[in-house]
């Protein structure tokens, strides 16, 4: 009988390696994505923008949450609370304006008219910041920790690009807040 | 087996991969002193020319990847599978090098990182780990269809997550710190455009070399699977034979 071909013990062809560390990882990557999910649906708004904050001020008290517009070159001032370096600066977006106390040193892009996104809270009452005199002046500040800096999809250079200047100095590119001298 | 036999190489891979390291140095010539600066990002600007033809490297794998699957489950095509799974591979290397490079990009011009808030940075996080996920299972083991099969679907999954990253900035205006789209929205010097469309064809043009040599490593260890099957399949008739022989002669 040379046809025989009874079903033997198998003999792995080749080593791979174990499935159950694959299996797991899988399975582990399985639970990373739902809950990076779960976060981005559930999550709150990352950011308000200066309009939505004023108007909603009220619902969100204390709280801390996130804030996006474009600060006014104007009324920005360096200083120190105590020992701690603080930026004072008024930002504005959709028509409304938001007086800022940024505690710890400003980001390195931060400039008028970039656009900042700022983790803080209100506070019920004006900012304190030697030389500065908030635009909004409504009787509260913005008082934040964490600046970061959202810059446009302009990359362009001033040196090069003489329209922008023309732009700028025409006010186009420029919030509607006007500072008094 | 022959040298050969088992090299992935050929006259066009050599003539790609020259093109690529050709391109990669004029890339850097032009990122670095070609193009100017930014006037507001000043040189942290140049990480475009290496960000953005990442993330297109992204699409083009995923679109590869989800072609792949699709025609895997229609014609159940060995082929086309091992299409995917090498697409699927590329793709976790333009993902990592896209999350990387625009971590680093980020730092000196938004001031992290990272942001856990940011709907596109955690959608290709996802999007990387989906992938992760996908390789894992095509190293599982097991019945090599059914494994194909699952990986599959993954796979297509994994592509859904794509014109999400794409449309993120335009649907999510709110919750991204990203600026809209750069080729289509932006505002770019011709010299920027130009070294950014460098960088993008030196990045198809790695994709297609990296591809042809993957598949041909699919392509080989399939065989080789064929191989093994057949000569356990020989060595185990010649023992029964032998064992037959030797049963007659008692």
């Amino acid at each position: 009988m040379t046809g025989e071909l009874t079903p033997r013990a198998p003999r792995p062809l080749r080593s791979r390696k174990a499935p159950w560390v694959a299996l797991v990882i899988a399975l582990a990557v399985v639970v990373a994505v739902a809950a990076l999910i779960v976060n981005l649906v559930e999550g709150s708004l990352y950011f308000y923008n200066a309009d939505e904050a004023v108007e909603e001020r009220s619902d969100i008290g204390d709280r801390r949450f996130t804030l996006q517009g474009s600060p006014i070159g104007c009324s920005i001032v360096e200083g120190f609370s105590g020992d701690e370096p603080v930026v004072a600066f008024s930002l504005s977006f959709g028509g409304a304006s938001v007086d800022v106390v940024h505690h710890g040193d400003p980001a390195e892009l931060f400039q008028a008219d970039v656009p900042v996104v700022l983790d803080g809270a209100w506070v019920a009452q004006p900012p304190v910041v030697e030389g500065f005199t908030g635009i909004a002046n409504d009787g509260w500040h913005f008082s934040s920790d964490r600046m970061r800096v959202k810059h446009d999809n302009d990359y362009i250079n001033d040196d090069e690009y003489d329209e922008r200047l023309t732009l700028s100095d025409a006010g186009a590119d420029s919030t509607e807040v006007v500072c008094e001298a | 087996m022959s040298a050969d036999a088992v090299n992935t190489g050929s006259r066009t891979t050599r003539l790609l991969g020259a093109a690529v390291l050709i391109g990669v140095l004029a890339l850097i010539l032009l990122g670095f002193f070609g193009a100017p600066e930014d006037d507001e990002q000043r040189d942290a600007v140049r990480m475009i020319f290496v960000h953005l033809p990442s993330a297109f490297g992204i699409y083009a794998a995923m679109a590869t990847t989800a072609v792949g699957s699709v025609m895997w489950l229609w014609k159940r095509s060995r082929w086309w599978d091992i299409v995917a799974h090498s697409s699927a591979e590329i793709g976790v290397i333009f993902c990592g090098l896209t999350l990387f490079t625009g971590s680093v990009w980020g730092r000196p011009t938004w001031n992290t990182y990272w942001d856990w808030g940011d709907v596109r940075l955690v959608t290709t996080l996802i999007l990387f780990l989906m992938l992760v996920g996908y390789l894992a299972l095509r190293s599982a083991g097991g019945d090599e269809n059914a494994m194909a099969t699952r990986a599959a679907v993954v796979g297509l999954l994994a592509a859904v997550n794509v014109p999400i990253i794409n449309r993120s900035v335009e649907w999510w205006s709110n919750r991204t710190l990203h600026q809209k789209s750069s080729l289509t929205d932006g505002n770019l010097e011709d010299l920027t455009l130009f070294t950014l469309f460098v960088g993008i064809v030196v990045w198809a043009l790695f994709f297609v070399w990296a591809m042809i040599h993957r598949f041909r490593i699919g392509w080989l260890e399939h065989q080789l699977r064929d191989i093994d099957l057949e000569t356990a399949l020989i060595q185990r008739r010649a023992e029964a034979a032998t064992e037959s022989s030797g049963e007659e002669s008692r």
